[in-house]
């Protein structure tokens, strides 16, 4: 019956012209091509604490390897980072202009506290995921209910203040403790998981002096806490501070033991701030490490060390392979592709949110042995795990085993 | 020839976002330094008063508009004519003490307050106020062009927010070239150069010189204020960190390159400031390179044109023109 026949058709035509319509309304995100994806972010490579930029760097040298070995599920990285001078009202400016102009995928290893704050309402507005926010800061773990596309990749500092904390009040709980702190979040949140790690002893702390990311020198910040007479100094400060601030300890006679934050315990950055080796008050410094340290001797049969060393040589041959901030983009980078092979053979900013929430990686070469990255709905916390360790002749021996680094 | 060349400015303030190298994001903020530097050049080009400090009246004029929008919830526009007026006030204020000082002093002492103001702006005491050394967000508040993202219908015309903002910076830089313009074409113009050429030979023409050093600097901290107003309006965020001590120098840098005591050269002053570093960062992203690039730019362009692209202009079209009429 002719009839029949027509209205069995309807629902074929409509399926038919229904598929189109269907596949319109699922076009893939913007920066996703059927080769490439495109992915951006804001690094400083100028201005006063460019010593970042390696960040960025290395990160961009493992995605040239993954692209010369084709590609996640055959799409190439383009990874585009632009100049922010760590100046947060550029960091918007650039972000906006890689979200608005150029059309990336998501935003990758942003560097900085109050960068990647800055950014954040406009990148969860737009629904453009950023993914491994380099801070510490807690609040991009923690806050991932308001911010939904937000994660951080390095133990926080919340975390990493309270392993200095327990170790004080385990081994010194007597001694007196300063601090030199940078003047923002990233500073109050060292402190405040000092504090939670001294617990009962948290009135050990005699001197807090801060000091602005925009200042010229610690100088008069380091003699001020030098009058507190404490015996443990706390560096809570980015490299140029640091730096500064273990010259003027020594230029002042003052003789306390040290705790760096990570931030600056690079051992590049260590190398500089004993003034390769003169400096005496830098040995014995403890800090918190996470990375596999391509300047330490004992992992020159590393499997994961000689690839770093192998793809700075060949994808970033003018950058220094004895900077640690190369590490670290890295094995953010190699987690980001693990990330994206879990993502779905065309992924969207959705199913990628959704990978890196999922996360269980327990092969990345470039941490130290034994540690994982996990991550689920309600743990927005990718590394959470660290080892002291403890500066002697001129490079970082760590000791006791890895703990927790969980605020 | 001013109307010609204000028509064409117009024109190409209309269609230079269209062009997709620059884009409403980088064009809106060499707006800003194109205000900025403006102002600038009115105290330390027409009136000699070198100022390394004007990055910090940008931050009082930014942190204006941030408190206005988001605690006593003030349209973002109005928030505009108040950053200048504040800043304004703290030009004027900081003027007085400045008549003492001059030269190399004033230079100092100015940049003395770019250093200190994300101090000032971080400091305890004031905390109510500037929530302390942490940011402002006003990204999303009503109170923002299209909340900081939205579409914004301007006359029936839906722009997007970046060239919403793209418009409204040069729409306000072009009105504030055009006061300029009228403010030193006439006797105040006049009394500001004679004060800058010799003090003593303005004063004894019966110019007042304290008042028109503080006014000079009262009006050029007006212009900055409106600049930061607009670069908050812009990224919708506030932190001290947004106002170095950098930023004053690039301002000076951009004057200088504009050419001292030249309006029309501000364009290019604030198109070097601008784009410069993108052009350095294009020649090579290796550590410390892009820094030195840029230094050695500078030192070329005052080198060549050492009375700026201004000045530079003017050498080359003076000897057509006098020919012109000697002809004649």
């Amino acid at each position: 019956v002719p009839v029949r026949r027509i209205v069995l058709l309807i629902p074929a035509a409509l399926l038919v012209l229904g598929i189109p319509v269907a596949l319109g309304s699922n076009a893939a995100d913007p920066g996703l091509t059927p080769t490439s994806i495109h992915i951006g972010g804001t690094t400083p490579l100028t201005g006063s604490a460019q010593a970042f930029q390696s960040v960025a760097k290395g990160a961009e040298a493992y995605f040239k390897y993954v692209n010369a070995r084709g590609g996640v599920n055959k799409r190439k990285i383009n990874y585009e980072y632009l100049d922010d001078e760590y100046t947060p009202s550029k960091t918007v400016s650039q972000t906006r202009i890689l979200v608005e102009d150029k059309d990336v995928f998501a935003i990758f290893n942003s560097l900085g506290t109050e960068q990647n704050e800055a950014i954040r309402p406009y990148l969860n507005t737009k629904h453009v995921p950023q993914i491994f926010a380099a801070t510490g800061a807690t609040s991009f773990g923690r806050d991932y209910r308001q911010y939904p596309w937000t994660i951080a990749y390095q133990p926080t500092y919340i975390a990493e203040g309270a392993m200095y904390g327990n170790y004080i009040r385990r081994t010194m709980p007597q001694a007196k403790i300063a601090i030199l702190y940078q003047d923002d979040s990233y500073g109050a949140d060292l402190i405040k998981g000092l504090e939670r790690g001294l617990g009962p002893r948290k009135g050990n702390i005699v001197s807090k002096v801060g000091y602005s990311a925009t200042d010229d020198n610690v100088q008069s910040q380091i003699a001020r806490l030098r009058s507190s007479k404490a015996s443990i100094l706390m560096l809570f400060s980015t490299p140029k501070f640091t730096i500064q601030a273990y010259q003027y300890v020594n230029g002042l006679g003052w003789k306390p033991k040290i705790f760096v934050n990570a931030v600056s315990s690079a051992s590049n950055v260590m190398i500089l701030s004993s003034s390769r080796g003169q400096n005496k008050r830098v040995e014995g410094s403890i800090s918190i490490v996470f990375l596999k340290d391509p300047n330490d001797p004992k992992w020159n049969r590393d499997k994961g060390v000689l690839l770093y060393r192998k793809i700075m040589k060949r994808y970033q041959p003018k950058g220094n392979a004895k900077d640690v901030y190369n590490m670290y983009g890295m094995s953010a980078a190699f987690t980001f592709v693990d990330a994206l092979k879990h993502a779905g053979k065309n992924p969207t900013r959705q199913s990628l949110m959704n990978a890196v929430l999922r996360l269980s990686e327990r092969n990345n070469p470039f941490l130290l042995p034994g540690m994982s990255i996990r991550t689920s709905a309600t743990d927005h916390y990718p590394l959470d795990q660290a080892r002291l360790e403890r500066w002697q002749n001129g490079r970082w021996i760590s000791f006791g085993g890895l703990l927790k680094a969980r605020s | 020839v001013t109307a010609i060349a204000l028509a064409a400015g117009i024109v190409a303030i209309f269609f230079a976002p269209h062009w997709d190298k620059i884009g409403d994001i980088k064009g809106a903020q060499m707006g800003v330094y194109f205000i900025a530097i403006l102002g600038l050049n009115i105290v330390t080009g027409y009136t000699g008063q070198i100022s390394l400090g004007h990055g910090a009246f940008m931050a009082i004029g930014g942190y204006t508009t941030a408190i206005l929008v988001t605690e006593h919830g003030v349209r973002d526009l109005w928030t505009i004519p108040i950053a200048a007026l504040v800043a304004g006030v703290a030009g004027f204020l900081f003027g007085v003490p400045a008549l003492r000082l001059s030269g190399l002093y004033l230079a100092l002492v100015t940049f003395g307050l770019a250093i200190a103001m994300p101090a000032i702006l971080a400091w305890d005491k004031l905390e109510s106020l500037t929530n302390g050394g942490q940011e402002i967000q006003l990204f999303g508040s009503e109170n923002l062009l299209g909340k900081g993202f939205e579409n914004v219908t301007v006359l029936g015309h839906s722009l997007s927010f970046n060239r919403a903002v793209y418009y409204l910076t040069w729409g306000i830089g072009l009105v504030l070239l055009v006061v300029a313009w009228l403010l030193l074409r006439g006797a105040e113009g006049r009394a500001f150069r004679a004060v800058r050429d010799s003090e003593i030979a303005a004063a004894s023409s019966g110019v007042n010189v304290a008042a028109h050093k503080t006014l000079a600097f009262a009006i050029s901290a007006s212009y900055a204020g409106i600049a930061g107003s607009l670069l908050v309006i812009a990224v919708a965020f506030a932190d001290p960190q947004s106002f170095p001590a950098k930023l004053s120098l690039t301002l000076l840098v951009g004057a200088v390159v504009a050419g001292l005591g030249s309006l029309w050269g501000v364009l290019a002053g604030a198109a070097f400031v601008e784009f410069l570093p993108d052009a350095a960062l294009h020649i090579s992203k290796a550590q410390g390179v892009p820094d030195a690039v840029y230094g050695a730019a500078l030192i070329l362009v005052v080198l060549v044109l050492p009375s700026g692209v201004a000045g530079g202009l003017r050498r080359a079209v003076t000897p057509l023109t006098t020919r012109l009429y000697t002809r004649s």
